[in-house]
């Protein structure tokens, strides 16, 4: 699993590759919670994941109530295939905000 | 046919002198009328012309005929003959001198209507016809009164009308009221005729709507018995390509015909929606939107659906409203009821969450799962009263021996009293578990003749977070090595994952001398099992439960995940020397079957 965080106009642009499990989850959640204390628009590009589990989305859950909270704007954009299988199986299709791309999250402001 | 001499009105009439010439005219006329009435078809077409016959006869003005409605409080001109045509025209039944005849069966003669208190100017002041005279006769059958003829204002002579012109019309009037008499009955025999057939029709669809007689190695049989020719009962069975079976038993509320084509509605639904369905809660969910959406007048359905996987002999259940079905061991006679969550189809939209209808799952372990509707519980047995719950356990524990077929047939026997019809409809189905054959008779042949065990692949690795890649990198191969397509894959890697991340959290606690994690890999006919055991100490299967995945929070979620894609997931009594064995069971896609 690799990481990595872009500032495009201001937004916080995290992308993951590879597998977010039990091990790599932990890096996962520091880097969005990371993000979380420095921009107040957080895209995680989730294009490059190949697996993600129950931690890995737990991690995601959690930044996206810290943003709620902080008032920020989290989504999720570039779904693949993996990532939204287990996100539908947790029902949390409906409880985040996907975009098809990062464009498209970065135009919805 | 005897003419009367004696006039209802009461008069005597006077001695007969009149001609014989006329006399022969009378009673020809009287004849030709009556044998035209007892030859029509249509009474009104034949009225009309009689009245003009007999208007032009006695020489009078006009004529109409007068039938009371079906509700008796109106009379309506059904026929006429005159200057002025009052066809359809309704008076109030107990109003005029029409409405007296009607209610007295005599016959009146009003010589002048300006003296007679009952006569009802307003039909004159409506139609512009001025009535002078007035003879009425009833069309009376026995004790019954169908209407009366009048006839209107003598042209010839002194004007009025004699008690001679009564008596003919009298004689006439109860030939007319023959006729009408008889048109109505063979009316009403064709139309029942017409009703029964179109009720034979519409049985023999609804019967066509059943699913065919299961054969006898098939797990799961019904009955149905309509208690009349339509019934507002049903079940189905729908057999999946990867061998699972949907079921249904169903009862509309109230019978006959409405009943039936709600029935008819309801099974389709169920058929079309149970092929994109997950679970019996999601489908029963959306029967209940769809029926909400176009339902009315009150009426609703209760439903028990199910979702057998004969391999595992596990039924998924969702029970709305219906009567609680009931898990039967016959080796030792005990009996389980599943009773209902929720509240029946048809009544509230969205009463179910994303995730629809209460599922239960039920383990027949060997017994007999039977679904029946109330036409069952409250048949009226031989003794006379009513079978109840009680009753249907005793014949269940009777039978239990039988054949499924026989089972049923034997059941609903028991309460279908001969050359009697039931009280209500009667719908009873059973699942069989067959992989464990009740009685300790031999598994059946055929599809679910399974190939031994054959083992794909044991691995054993330290319980460790690092160590999870190893596992999925070898899930994978096992699934390949099994042709499952990758989507099947990715779900059996992510349950594999989910459950070996348990062992490390929580059975060995993150630590860094963790024990070891066996996983063995094995294909048991249709199915992959997964066998995934740990060294740590045995935990309580009761303290792992899927979270309630409407809350929104971290945690708890890989219970949830696991039970998601796998038909089975389950918590076994460890073999000696394994502190745990937790036990995945996966279906394999059909064309990998």
């Amino acid at each position: 699993m690799s990481y990595e965080v872009k500032n495009v106009n201001g937004a916080a642009i995290v992308a993951l590759t590879g597998d977010v499990d039990l091990q790599t989850s932990p890096q996962v959640r520091q880097k969005l919670l990371e993000s979380l204390e420095q921009y107040k628009r957080i895209v995680v590009d989730l294009s490059g994941v190949t697996y993600i589990e129950s931690s890995g989305v737990a991690s995601l859950v959690e930044a996206f109530q810290v943003s709620r909270k902080k008032g920020s704007a989290f989504s999720l954009a570039n779904v693949s295939s993996a990532a939204m299988r287990v996100l539908s199986l947790a029902r949390l299709d409906k409880v985040f905000t996907i975009h098809p791309s990062v464009e498209a999250a970065l135009a919805q402001g | 046919m005897q003419v009367q001499a004696k006039t209802q009105s009461g008069d005597t009439p006077e001695a007969d002198t009149k001609p014989q010439g006329e006399e022969r005219d009378h009673l020809l006329l009287i004849a030709e009328m009556t044998r035209e009435f007892a030859a029509a078809n249509d009474y009104k077409a034949v009225a009309h012309t009689t009245l003009e016959r007999i208007t032009k006869y006695m020489s009078a003005e006009a004529a109409s005929l007068f039938l009371l409605s079906d509700s008796g409080d109106t009379l309506v001109c059904v026929a006429c003959y005159g200057p002025v045509d009052i066809t359809g025209l309704s008076i109030p039944a107990a109003t005029g001198v029409v409405g007296r005849s009607v209610i007295s069966r005599k016959g009146l003669l009003v010589r002048d209507v300006s003296q007679d208190r009952d006569f009802g100017a307003a039909v004159d002041a409506k139609t512009g016809f001025t009535t002078r005279s007035l003879l009425v006769a009833p069309l009376a059958i026995g004790k019954e009164c169908l209407g009366a003829i009048e006839i209107i204002n003598r042209t010839t002579g002194d004007g009025l009308f004699s008690d001679e012109d009564m008596m003919l019309l009298e004689t006439l009037a109860r030939a007319a009221a023959l006729a009408i008499n008889n048109f109505r009955l063979t009316h009403k025999i064709v139309q029942q005729e017409r009703d029964r057939h179109e009720l034979e029709l519409a049985a023999e669809i609804q019967r066509d709507l059943l699913p065919q007689a299961s054969t006898r190695d098939f797990p799961i049989h019904g009955i149905n018995i309509p208690a009349r020719s339509v019934s507002g009962d049903f079940f189905d069975i729908i057999t999946l390509p990867d061998g699972r079976i949907w079921f249904n038993v169903a009862d509309v509320s109230g019978k006959g015909m409405n009943a039936a084509l709600l029935m008819a509605k309801t099974s389709s639904l169920f058929r079309c929606l149970a092929k994109s369905a997950e679970n019996p809660g999601q489908l029963l969910s959306a029967i209940n939107n769809e029926l909400c959406e176009t339902n009315s007048h009150g009426m609703f359905v209760t439903m028990v659906g199910g979702l057998f996987d004969p391999a595992i002999g596990m039924v998924r259940l969702a029970n709305a409203g219906h009567e609680p079905p009931l898990l039967f061991d016959a080796r030792t006679e005990r009996f389980t009821a599943v009773p209902a969550d929720a509240p029946p189809l048809g009544i509230a939209p969205d009463i179910a969450g994303a995730d629809g209808f209460p599922v239960r799952e039920i383990y027949l372990a060997g017994g007999t799962l039977y679904v029946f509707t109330d036409g069952l519980t409250e048949a009226t047995t031989f003794g006379g009263g009513m079978l109840g719950i009680d009753g249907v356990r005793a014949l269940i524990r009777d039978h239990a021996d039988q054949s499924p077929d026989l089972r049923l047939k034997n059941i609903a026997g028991a309460v279908k009293l001969p050359g009697q019809s039931l009280r209500d409809d009667l719908t009873l189905l059973v699942a069989e578990d067959m992989a464990i054959a009740p009685m300790g008779a031999k598994p059946p042949a055929g599809s679910l003749d399974t190939p031994a065990d054959e083992q794909i692949l044991r691995i054993r690795v330290p319980g460790r977070a690092d160590r999870l890649k190893l596992i999925r990198a070898a899930t994978e191969q096992a699934a390949k090595f099994v042709d499952a397509p990758e989507a099947w894959s990715f779900d059996l890697k992510m349950a594999v994952d989910e459950a070996c991340q348990n062992i490390v959290r929580h059975a060995y606690k993150n630590s860094a001398e963790a024990g070891d994690i066996v996983i063995d890999f094995r294909r048991r006919g249709g199915l992959l099992e997964v066998d995934i055991m740990d060294f740590a100490e045995t935990v309580d299967p009761e303290t792992i439960r899927p979270r309630d995945i409407t809350e929104v929070r971290p945690g708890g979620l890989g219970v949830h995940l696991i039970k998601s894609v796998c038909d089975e997931a389950k918590f076994l009594p460890p073999p000696p020397g394994v502190g745990n064995l937790f036990k995945l069971t996966k279906r394999l896609p059909p064309k990998v079957q």
